[in-house]
């Protein structure tokens, strides 16, 4: 029964840690390489990506940023949507303006790089995109492609860019959808000067983003911002969704834990029906015997569920470390936004709720053997074989 | 001497099978204080569900049994179970000692139910397996005892809740002769002695010719009853 016991809290932690780096590993590379921790737009700007809705005053928005000490980086960016075109194919993307010292900063992006290099390989008018738009346009570094959109005019406006790097991302707005240009560069082929239409920044570890969107809100009452949440519903659905799948994977082990408990206990009366026979002539009443097999289940759990914990916390602390490489499934996780190495990670919340979960599950599970073990009369467990 | 146990009109029968036995059939029996009483008979004359019935062990189907004026045929089943942890000592044919536990330890157990002190507990224990004759074997668990040892350890446990008298199910069937002799005699000295009440349920013609008084059972009925 020990041995079930370790098993199934190890697999308890693990599979809960595991599922955890799932979740959080999307979660985050969702806010790193897509949203950020928020953002601030002009308040038409989500629902009608025109380039005329352009954020008001974007210097006093940046500095007052900089002044909040939940806010450890921010980028500004310019938006298009457009078509990118090579001598081959020609596709719909989203063009961004980038300051590349502050989407660094903020994005990582220039951690993404698997050819090329970020920016700095080409002088004129460089532009970055992901290996499956690379591959669609059938273009490498050093290419030449044309970026075409509508200007600040409404002309049909075109430059011609060179790629600098290719990038490599999970995230598929990046890898298929994005094309990354020197802000200067297409605020010029925009005629928009200066303008921005989206300030990206990123928070803390611990900062309620919610709250602070609330706050930039009535701050900047003529601008929208939007935590990761409301950038994103589909992550905070993930989120969710997650979790419920993270609660059945719960109830499916501690029910296979409480089968065991009971399989277990029910041999160990069996096994002793003649031996609670006895005791039960001898004068034990009925209770103190209920009693003792429930102490004796939760004697074994608080033997196994240590052991079951430490083996636990020893795998996801080393994988945790390590990682788990999923790489042999790296196309298939990443074409659904997945990073290909997984970090399980479990909090002292979890492991408690484990322990908690466990107690409990082995206390009920030993009511039914508990209960059999009275049901007996004492003459006819005396004489049991 | 006064009446420690009086049955009167007992009957047991059971319905297991599409016939009813009729383990104990219309049965009065009267068990003065300081007995050495042994019930005999040959197997399947209800000498086992007789002692079951009048250690409250089991409820017989008709009739009634009273203990030193106790009618224990009424009581509820967790009163029975205090009933017989202060009335009533058992001893079975197979020893039924718990084997985790030492010699000493078995003695102490029923003392722990009755929620004596440790140290009344450990000074009965010791003292009641000196007085059968197992001093040197207080710490040793039941497997590493003789069959005639575990059942000396088994009585001790009998005494030690101080009963108003002993049940003993076939106590020697499972010894060799001279461990039965040794048995016998440490009981017939404690009955004398101490006036402690037994009864003994046996086909052991040695329990028969210790016996003080021989109650002879056939087909769930008293067929003879002598005193000697």
């Amino acid at each position: 029964m020990i041995g079930a016991m370790v098993v199934g809290i190890w697999a308890l932690s693990f599979g809960s840690g595991f599922m955890q780096s799932f979740l959080i590993g999307y979660i985050e590379s969702a806010i790193r390489y897509e949203t950020s921790n928020g953002q601030i737009h002009h308040p038409s700007f989500m629902e009608d990506q025109d380039i005329k809705f352009t954020i008001g005053d974007p210097l006093k928005v940046v500095a007052y940023l900089k002044e909040q000490s939940a806010v450890r980086g921010i980028c500004a960016r310019s938006l298009v949507n457009g078509m990118i075109s090579s001598a081959r194919q020609a596709t719909g993307v989203r063009i961004v303006g980038v300051n590349p010292v502050e989407e660094a900063d903020v994005t990582h992006l220039d951690s993404l790089i698997a050819d090329g290099e970020y920016f700095s390989t080409v002088l004129s008018n460089p532009v970055l995109i992901g290996e499956k738009l690379a591959e669609k346009l059938k273009v490498k570094v050093k290419a030449k492609v044309v970026l075409t959109f509508q200007d600040a005019n409404g002309n049909i406006t075109a430059g011609r860019f060179r790629v600098a790097g290719i990038l490599h991302a999970a995230s598929l707005v990046i890898n298929e959808s994005s094309a990354y240009v020197r802000k200067d560069d297409l605020n010029r082929l925009l005629n928009i000067n200066a303008a921005i239409h989206e300030i990206a920044y990123i928070t803390n570890p611990g900062t309620d983003d919610q709250a602070l969107a609330d706050q930039l809100n009535k701050k900047f009452p003529n601008e929208k911002t939007s935590s990761w949440q409301e950038l994103s519903p589909a992550l905070v659905f993930m989120q969710q969704w997650m979790g419920a799948i993270l609660k059945v994977l719960i109830v499916v082990i501690m029910t296979a834990l409480a089968f065991g408990i009971v399989n277990t206990m029910l041999m160990a009366v069996l096994e002793r029906i003649r031996e609670l026979g006895v005791l039960m002539a001898l004068g034990m009443n009925r209770g103190r015997v209920f009693l003792m097999i429930m102490m004796e289940t939760i004697f074994l759990t608080t033997i196994g569920g240590p052991l079951g914990l430490i083996a636990g916390y020893a795998t996801i602390s080393y994988l945790g470390e390590k990682g788990i490489d999923l790489s042999s499934y790296s196309e298939g996780l990443e074409a659904i936004g997945y990073e290909s190495v997984l970090y399980p990670s479990l909090g002292t919340t979890d492991y408690i709720q484990i322990v908690v979960g466990v107690l409990i599950t082995a206390i009920l599970a030993s009511i039914y053997p508990a209960w059999k073990a009275i049901q007996y009369n004492p003459v006819e467990a005396i004489h049991t074989l | 001497m006064a009446t420690l146990i009086e049955a009167t009109g007992i009957s047991k029968v059971y319905h297991k099978t599409t016939v009813p036995v009729h383990a104990v059939n219309n049965m009065d029996l009267t068990i003065e204080e300081g007995e050495f009483t042994a019930i005999v008979g040959p197997s399947g004359c209800g000498k086992t569900t007789l002692l079951n019935i009048l250690g409250g062990l089991d409820y017989p189907s008709s009739g009634k049994v009273e203990i030193a004026g106790v009618d224990i045929t009424d009581m509820k089943d967790r009163d029975l179970i205090d009933f017989r942890l202060s009335n009533i000592g058992f001893v079975f044919q197979a020893y039924n000692l718990i084997p985790v536990l030492t010699a000493v330890e078995n003695v102490e157990f029923i003392m722990l139910l009755q929620k004596k002190g440790k140290k009344e507990r450990e000074v009965r224990a010791r003292e009641l397996l000196i007085q059968m004759s197992m001093g040197d074997k207080l710490d040793s668990r039941p497997g590493e005892l003789a069959g005639g040892q575990q059942q000396r350890v088994a009585v001790a446990r009998a005494l030690a809740s101080k009963p108003r008298f002993i049940l003993a199910d076939e106590p020697t069937a499972n010894l060799d002769s001279a461990s039965t002799e040794n048995l016998l005699n440490l009981m017939s000295q404690i009955n004398t002695e101490q006036h402690t009440t037994f009864v003994f349920s046996t086909h052991d013609q040695r329990v028969m010719d210790k016996a003080k008084r021989l109650v002879t059972l056939q087909d769930g009925a008293i067929i003879s009853d002598t005193r000697r």
